[in-house]
């Protein structure tokens, strides 16, 4: 859930990269801490690895500023893939706002896509969110890699759900990342200002919204 | 509550003399030495790390100031990553662990709903064993008594026809005797020989009638002998019982009555009789085989109202009952007498007679000290004697 403190006039909102392991969560991270150029950004922090796995969780902090003065923040955090770091997975997912699932295209991994989803439904449920209203994208990562599951069979199996369409990547290669992104930006976005009313009390519509968090430099990144 | 994510302070980042600390190496760097403060000051420029203002640094040069800022930012990125990755273990630590405690509650609720569920099964198990076993022994005790009882039925029936013509002779052969009498001369060796007849004889019939009294037993035992039910006066019967157990002792014992004014009650006079007089003879018995002196054997025959119910104590101070013989002194042919000396029926024919008479027979005995036995025998459609 977003946090708001008044006093100064400071709006924070939660982001969670997940998935199953080795799918692309931190690279997702660091192609958007290179790529993009929102008004504000932090460090990103990756947190302790080892064998370059993710074992705390990643952070990088972007921000925006209305011009009621609203200091807008975007927290952006991977969690732990594998199975052992449920019970960190678990507290990173806490009180997020939006889910970004990165899930892998090769066809071997696509149980493990099923068991990583399962897992979220799960944590969700565990501290208290609702999978069917919390704002998420479904991104399938690896695209570049051959013999990957086919685009449109992915479609076509989540046609039904609230998340189509999915997103292609390949986030090793920059692309598709920031369309992932801006995507989850928009159905944030739609949340958020019921919530908040960005537009009305901070003259930050949906257009700013997004090209704000997601201004990048330029034609590094590529569409799928 | 904070979360492992807030952003944090500098208070969170550094302890005051890691502060210090840092502001010494830092103005050895600089010019002038610089201070790090929570608060704007006059001069100071922002000390930022990931978006946030942490901090404000005022001395050194200008140039110095900004420099010193960033080193700070740069050097709070490590704290921050330590600080944030050690909350995140401790919240994830907490949670675990509070995790684990409610699954231990209620791994321990269901343990004590399990536990009481089979101590529950447990007690039912047993009363159900009770059950089967208290059929058990009823069954096989009726049925031993069953066949115990034909075996006395057939028994006295057959005794009973010779006896009762054996006696019948006994007493005509007696009175021929007081005919041959008249007819022999009165010499002294005759007259010997004739009263020593008559004594032989006299023995035979007793001999007979105590014949003819274990045969009743055995009829009555049996349930051979169904005479009518009728109006008992208790005390009665206790008297002539304790009378019948007088001459049986030649008088020797020492028996004292207390006896309650009682009402009458529907029994069967004969069966009564036979336990009261069982129970007096095993007294008297166990008077007879104590250590003590045979002059401090005492029997006492209490008869009393409680209630509903009739109650007949007789107690003495012989030798007791054992502990191992307790169980079995219901047992039909259980004695502890000599062979020959006691049929082993008399607390059967007993417990018997006052189960017909929907009571109950109660021992309560101590080895050396003596036995109490309590007829309880209810009173139903009881009279005023």
């Amino acid at each position: 859930m977003p946090d708001f403190d008044a006093d100064d006039n400071k709006l924070t909102l939660k982001v969670v990269f997940y998935g199953p392991a080795l799918s692309g969560k931190t690279t997702n991270l660091m192609q958007l801490h290179s790529l993009l150029n929102p008004q504000r950004k932090g460090e990103l922090m990756v947190l302790e690895t080892r064998d370059d796995r993710t074992l705390f969780f990643d952070m990088l902090p972007i921000g925006l500023r209305g011009n009621s003065g609203l200091d807008l923040r975007l927290k952006l955090y991977t969690v732990p893939g594998q199975v052992q770091h449920d019970s960190t997975r678990k507290a990173v997912l806490s009180r997020a706002d939006g889910v970004v699932f990165v899930a892998d295209s090769q066809p071997s991994q696509q149980d493990n896509n099923a068991t990583a989803f399962g897992n979220l439904e799960e944590n969700l449920e565990k501290v208290g969110l609702d999978i069917d209203t919390l704002p998420m994208v479904v991104q399938f990562n690896k695209r570049d890699i051959p013999g990957v599951v086919d685009e449109q069979d992915l479609q076509t199996r989540w046609a039904s759900t609230p998340w189509a369409p999915l997103v292609m990547a390949s986030a090793l290669q920059g692309k598709g990342v920031i369309d992932t992104f801006r995507l989850l930006l928009d159905r944030l976005y739609t949340v958020i200002n019921g919530e908040y009313d960005l537009e009305m009390l901070h003259s930050i519509d949906r257009h700013t919204f997004i090209e704000g968090l997601s201004a990048n430099y330029g034609e590094r990144h590529a569409h799928l | 509550m904070r979360t492992f994510e807030d952003d944090p302070s500098l208070e969170d980042l550094l302890s005051p003399e890691q502060r210090e600390r840092l502001e010494r190496l830092l103005s050895d760097l600089c010019t002038e030495p610089v201070r790090l403060t929570e608060q704007k000051s006059e001069g100071s420029v922002p000390v930022e790390f990931n978006l946030e203002t942490i901090g404000w640094l005022s001395g050194g040069s200008r140039d110095e100031r900004r420099a010193a800022a960033n080193l700070i930012g740069f050097i709070m990125m490590f704290v921050a990553k330590y600080r944030l990755a050690a909350n995140l273990h401790h919240d994830t630590t907490e949670a675990s662990y509070a995790e684990l405690q409610r699954q231990n509650e209620a791994l321990k609720a269901s343990e004590a709903r399990y536990r009481e569920l089979s101590e529950q099964l447990q007690d039912k198990v047993d009363e159900q064993v009770r059950v089967i076993q208290k059929n058990q022994q009823e069954l096989f005790e009726s049925a031993r008594l069953r066949s115990v009882g034909q075996l006395a039925a057939g028994v006295a029936h057959e005794i009973n026809n010779p006896i009762g013509f054996i006696s019948s002779n006994l007493r005509v052969a007696r009175d021929y005797l007081e005919d041959l009498r008249e007819m022999v001369p009165a010499s002294p060796n005759n007259q010997e020989l004739l009263d020593d007849f008559r004594d032989l004889l006299t023995e035979s019939m007793d001999g007979t009638s105590r014949v003819a009294g274990i045969v009743s037993d055995l009829k009555t035992f049996s349930s051979i002998d169904q005479a009518d039910y009728s109006l008992c006066r208790i005390n009665e019967l206790l008297k002539s019982a304790v009378h019948l157990v007088q001459t049986e002792y030649n008088h020797s014992l020492q028996i004292s009555e207390r006896l309650a004014q009682l009402p009458a009650v529907t029994g069967h006079p004969s069966r009564l009789s036979q336990t009261f007089f069982n129970v007096l003879d095993n007294a008297a018995q166990a008077l007879r085989d104590t250590d003590q002196e045979p002059a401090q054997g005492r029997i006492l025959v209490q008869s009393r109202l409680e209630g509903d119910t009739i109650q007949v104590v007789i107690q003495d101070n012989g030798c007791g009952i054992s502990e191992a013989d307790r169980g079995r002194v219901f047992d039909a042919f259980f004695t502890t007498r000599p062979v020959g000396s006691g049929t082993g029926l008399g607390l059967t024919v007993a417990r018997d007679t006052l189960r017909a008479h929907k009571g109950n027979v109660q021992i309560d005995s101590r080895p050396g000290t003596g036995t109490r036995v309590t007829l309880t025998i209810p009173m139903q459609g009881a009279q005023e004697s």
